[in-house]
């Protein structure tokens, strides 16, 4: 903590910029790249799917807040809705083994059927790689890669910091409002919100 | 969050395996068990028209944190819903200033131990003395450790209507006056200017003459999407002023127009928390941001 104090000070006093804490994915600038094994085995990298929007979402089972949009049914219909529409949507896990929300493959496989999940993929991030580049900060945190890899979106999943599912009526979903400008071809109206949930467990 | 034992990782997988019982049961109240929440107010009675402060008094288990009314990267601010008898206002909720949490590369703003929230709440101007009243609120918090587990609970406290003057209550009276030591003062005397580029917000601090030399400040701003919470605050004297240097936020909208929030100084005349409204401007060309 004090060298990267003094780092920064040192920096300033050369006219540096103060070195960000974390790499974070810009919207309006190329998504960073990354492969990780999903729990099917297969490697999975955001090149492969160039040519197709990517939704990237930070997920933790355990986390009250990821479980008001999958006990309610809501997450699970945005992944059905949207991968219908030829969206490739990936959940991804940053929980470091033996931390809340970690799991083995079979576990998950078990737990996505058993909540109806539906994904393209879950993304197992053990070693925190993608979420770091990403800067995913909480679960959820939700990202959206156009065609073109540009970033189009970073940041909540709705309007409603809450664990309230009741919360969820009046909330609105800025990805499947970003995702359906996307897709009709219009900008992105609301491109960065605050994300909001637990600690994505690194 | 530091030097974490092996029972304390054991304990939070027991917290895991609670919460994770308690999302399968779709209706299931929160499953609070790691904080005591309390109203309570800093008047032994009350008088018509005399307004006074209730506060929510959240006391929290060892290592776990409720949150700041910017919970900063994680977390959700405390918030209390009142249910009041008819004529009576609440204002909202006066924050002490937090403290921070940091998780990997995680960086949160909230409580430890104990906070007690004040309220300014005003009676009718009409009340008949030697009546009582009770005031309600439903709270809601989260509270977390490495786990984090949602509270909620339905709060009354009943104050007796006097013809004179209201008494400071004796128990709660110290705990109001600490919690408002941590309140943020408004800045008389304080002057702030804030400037920012793409890559960064500095906030011109020039103190009150009389100002003990500050060495450390840290600030917090009022919402999310304005600076990296997790980046480095870098604090220098300047000629007559001090600037504070920060990172913006990653995908915060620019600019940002202004900062809002608390600043936190530390020096040798102690902490100081004075409320910082600050429009910006982007320097220019010439200048040094």
């Amino acid at each position: 903590m004090i060298r990267v104090r003094t780092f920064a000070v040192a920096a300033l006093a050369a006219g540096l910029s103060i070195p960000s804490a974390q790499a974070a994915a810009v919207v309006g600038k190329p998504a960073p790249e990354f492969s990780a094994p999903d729990t099917t085995g297969a490697t999975r990298s955001l090149s492969a799917y160039k040519g197709k929007f990517v939704v990237l979402e930070w997920v933790n089972f355990e986390c009250p807040f990821v479980g008001k949009h999958y006990g309610s049914g809501h997450m699970q219909k945005l992944q059905k809705d949207y991968t219908g529409k030829g969206v490739v949507w990936l959940s991804v896990n940053s929980s470091t083994a033996g931390s809340q929300g970690y799991y083995t493959s079979d576990k998950v496989n078990a737990l996505m059927k058993q909540k109806g999940a539906a994904p393209t993929a879950y993304l197992l991030d053990t070693a925190g790689t993608v979420g770091r580049a990403y800067g995913a900060r909480t679960t959820p945190h939700m990202f959206i890669v156009d065609p073109q890899g540009t970033l189009i979106y970073a940041g909540g999943i709705d309007d409603t910091p809450s664990t309230d599912q009741t919360d969820m009526k009046t909330a609105k979903n800025y990805v499947s409002t970003a995702l359906d400008e996307a897709l009709a071809g219009k900008p992105v109206t609301t491109a960065s919100s605050q994300a909001y949930g637990c600690s994505v467990k690194y | 969050m530091r030097g974490r034992g092996l029972s304390a990782r054991l304990s939070a997988w027991t917290a895991a395996g609670l919460c994770a019982l308690a999302s399968s049961v779709a209706a299931a109240p929160p499953a609070s068990k790691h904080v005591q929440p309390e109203l309570v107010a800093d008047v032994e009675s009350i008088a018509a028209g005399r307004p006074f402060q209730a506060g929510l008094r959240l006391r929290m288990d060892p290592e776990w944190h409720t949150y700041w009314k910017n919970p900063g990267d994680s977390g959700l601010a405390t918030r209390l819903s009142w249910k009041l008898p008819d004529g009576f206002q609440a204002g909202p909720i006066e924050w002490p200033y937090p403290e921070i949490f940091k998780q990997g590369p995680v960086t949160s703003y909230g409580y430890t131990r104990e906070v007690l929230l004040p309220v300014t709440i005003t009676p009718p101007t009409t009340l008949a003395a030697g009546t009582s009243v009770t005031l309600a609120a439903r709270a809601d918090w989260l509270e977390c450790r490495e786990v984090c587990l949602p509270g909620r609970r339905e709060l009354s406290l009943v104050l007796p209507v006097r013809a004179e003057a209201p008494r400071p209550s004796g128990p709660w009276g110290p705990a109001f006056a600490s919690a408002r030591e941590r309140l943020p003062r408004a800045a008389a005397g304080w002057a702030f200017e804030a400037r920012e580029t793409p890559e960064r917000l500095v906030l011109v601090v020039r103190p009150p003459r009389a100002q003990a030399e500050i060495r450390r400040a840290t600030f917090f701003p009022d919402r999310g999407q304005v600076i990296d919470h997790a980046a480095p605050q870098a604090w220098a004297r300047s000629a007559g002023s001090y600037r504070l240097e920060m990172t913006p936020a990653p995908n915060a909208a620019r600019p940002l127009g202004a900062l809002e929030g608390v600043l936190v100084t530390e020096g040798s005349g102690g902490s100081t928390a004075v409320r910082v409204d600050a429009k910006s401007v982007a320097p220019s060309a010439k200048e040094k941001p």
